[in-house]
């Protein structure tokens, strides 16, 4: 229904509360209407619980019976039914992701989501949006009305396109997680060879940097936005994460200054490889598969060296040492007297 | 009749504790006037009328509104001068601050209740405006020089300016008509008139549908509504899904020196000005009573969350003189 204009100027005060009267009648009478379809087909909209906000909830239970009467045959939005009010309080412990936001006819009724859940469907559904519009608010605002919200409530992330920046590198460090995981059930199983340590990172840090394939275009923007300052500590977090991850599933048990060495290592090698990704043009980026070969191949190189210098060290040290002793033994300087 | 069952509650919470706040007999209903003597208090009770505060005097409900709808009837034509001299000229910064966290996308719909002078939805308008130039500017800046198909869109896309703008809608709507008649001849004046719209109407029971608007702003004015709760819902109501509520109002000052400051300002200062530049002192002694009498931030908060809103912050300006709530309708 549109609004209804009215002039300011010579209308009695009456009248504007004739006009709300009217509005409070059609709404009253459009309740009635929907208190029948209401009761048949419990609205689905899920709004939102916040742990705050379940318990408050359950003592307006009346007024969402209502709202929820006035809403169910409307597009977009219902209020709570009696059935979602009551079971708020146990919504914590269950609450599951919902199927569809603008589900009305879901028989199902008690789905919930928390604040935390819708904004990551909201930054997912952005995520469509990057190519078009980069890493802004403006993809945000678009992701946000294909769920059938309104644009304002990009107003919900207050760090703007450093939420979605670091929801999507949140979101692909725990896909390549549960991909690790799974090759190593496989593992378990027997159905698949265990890897070298070096083919394993190689392939761990293919998959991951593949991820970011569908956004390269915009890539250099997100990684920008990472640096800001007030970003740089959860980018950190999520790279640390992410390095420890890989190395975990390597089969990396080690407990001295070999797991700070090799997570640094891995760390030097996943951001010089990103980097030359960006840049990169060949078919499916070979010279960046070819570039992570190398480094890697370093780094195990590095590591073996490293080895072989220390047994040579010993094995001189020892050399040195035992030449010292027959030199003293030689000149008579070895005996008690 | 959800709404009178809710009310019957909290008239109940409310009428256990005996306290000064007692609904007023059946006396003051005949005689209209706000004072009631001890004894009939307990009538009362019974009775079922309710007083609230109208600044620091005690009012039967009714009157509360007729008698802000005289304030502001009074002070309609020297409003915005009285603000400048009041605040000292902050009062630009505080709504520019509500506009900045706002930050509305194009094509966004405002609705600013109370909204009397129009100074939010001015703002709005041209916040929005001068995003699109600067959109249009980087646009300009990275794409290769145009071809002469678009050239000649944006030569037609002038013409059509209006239409575009009136895309990002704002509406003004207040109780009191001399405000609102105030704010249009400002719109007038400024030379404003695409996208602006202005509606009489009370934010208790706005005369539009559900599910209208993108963003409700109130500044300044949620105090002076006799039922806050009752605007609550309402500004429920007309939002969209996902739509932002937000409320710019004096709140408590945080700082206990700063505090006793600004009382001394507020008490002293405030009535005189009222009175030198208005001609109208007990006006401006309503406004700061009333502005003690309105809940705390975090009581606002909690008000705000019961009404159904969520994800609501609030931030202060000014150590607290001033307090931007916001909630979105999830």
């Amino acid at each position: 229904m549109a609004i209804n204009r009215l002039e300011t100027q010579g209308r009695k005060r009456k009248k504007t509360s004739n006009m709300a009267a009217l509005f409070r009648a059609l709404r009253a009478g459009r309740a009635l209407r929907g208190l029948g379809s209401g009761l048949a087909a419990p609205a689905a909209k899920p709004p939102c619980v916040s742990l705050k906000t379940g318990f408050h909830r359950t003592a307006f239970i009346l007024q969402d019976e209502s709202k929820s009467s006035k809403h169910s045959d409307q597009d977009l939005t219902a209020g709570t039914t009696l059935k979602d009010s009551i079971s708020n309080p146990d919504a914590e412990e269950s609450s599951r992701p919902n199927t569809s936001y603008q589900d009305q006819t879901d028989e199902d009724g008690e789905q919930y989501e928390s604040e935390e859940q819708l904004q990551a469907r909201i930054l997912g559904a952005a995520l469509e949006f990057v190519p078009q519009h980069g890493w802004t608010i403006e993809a945000i605002a678009t992701g946000a009305e294909t769920l059938g919200l309104s644009s304002a409530s990009t107003g919900m992330f207050y760090n703007g396109a450093g939420d979605l920046v670091l929801h999507f590198v949140a979101q692909c460090n725990s896909q390549l997680a549960e991909i690790l995981a799974e090759q190593h059930k496989q593992v378990q199983l027997g159905q698949a060879e265990p890897k070298k340590t070096a083919d394993f990172l190689r392939d761990a840090v293919e998959t991951r940097l593949r991820m970011h394939i569908p956004y390269i275009e915009t890539w250099p923007q997100a990684m920008s936005i990472l640096l800001l300052p007030h970003n740089i500590p959860e980018a950190l977090k999520h790279l640390s994460t992410l390095v420890d991850d890989i190395w975990y599933h390597a089969g990396d048990r080690s407990t001295d200054m070999n797991w700070y060495r090799k997570r640094a290592a891995l760390t030097g090698i996943f951001n010089t490889t990103e980097l030359v990704m960006l840049q990169d043009s060949s078919p499916d980026f070979q010279d960046t598969w070819l570039f992570l070969d190398n480094r890697i191949q370093d780094a195990v190189n590095m590591a073996t060296s490293v080895e072989q210098v220390q047994s040579t060290g010993e094995a001189v040290v020892q050399g040195l040492m035992g030449a010292a002793l027959t030199l003293k033994n030689l000149t008579g300087m070895n005996q008690r007297r | 009749m959800a709404v009178y069952l809710r009310r019957l509650v909290r008239r109940v919470v409310r009428l256990s504790p005996a306290d000064c706040g007692v609904p007023a007999a059946a006396f003051s209903r005949l005689s209209g006037r706000c004072w009631t003597p001890p004894s009939c208090r307990r009538f009362s009770q019974e009775t079922g009328e309710k007083n609230t505060h109208f600044g620091f005097e005690s009012v039967p409900e009714e009157e509360k509104a007729k008698k802000v709808y005289g304030v502001f009837e009074n002070v309609a034509q020297k409003y915005d001068i009285m603000n400048d001299a009041m605040s000292l000229g902050i009062h630009r910064l505080w709504k520019d601050a509500l506009l900045h966290v706002m930050h509305p996308q194009p094509g966004t719909r405002l609705l600013d209740v109370a909204g009397g002078t129009g100074d939010i939805a001015l703002r709005f308008l041209d916040y929005v405006q001068s995003q699109k130039e600067r959109q249009t500017r980087r646009l300009a800046r990275t794409t290769q020089s145009p071809s002469w198909q678009d050239i000649s869109d944006n030569y037609s896309g002038q013409e059509d300016g209006e239409v575009v703008e009136a895309e990002c809608r704002a509406v003004v709507c207040d109780i009191n008509k001399e405000m609102l008649k105030v704010g249009k001849e400002k719109a007038d004046n400024m030379g404003v008139s695409a996208g602006l719209s202005w509606v009489v109407g009370d934010a208790e029971e706005l005369p539009f549908d559900d599910n209208q608007f993108d963003i409700y702003t109130v500044a300044f004015g949620i105090r002076n509504v006799t039922h806050i709760e009752k605007a609550l819902q309402e500004a429920l109501r007309v939002l969209k899904p996902g739509g932002r509520f937000m409320c710019l109002e004096f709140s408590k000052v945080t700082n206990p020196v700063l505090a006793k400051l600004y009382d001394a300002y507020s008490f002293q200062v405030i009535p005189v000005l009222g009175e030198v530049i208005a001609g109208d002192w007990k006006s401006y002694q309503y406004l700061v009573e009333s502005i003690r009498k309105f809940p705390a931030q975090d009581e606002f908060k909690e008000m705000m969350e019961d009404a159904g809103f969520f994800c609501v912050q609030y931030h202060n300006l000014t150590a607290g003189v001033v307090s931007l709530h916001s909630g979105f309708k999830l």
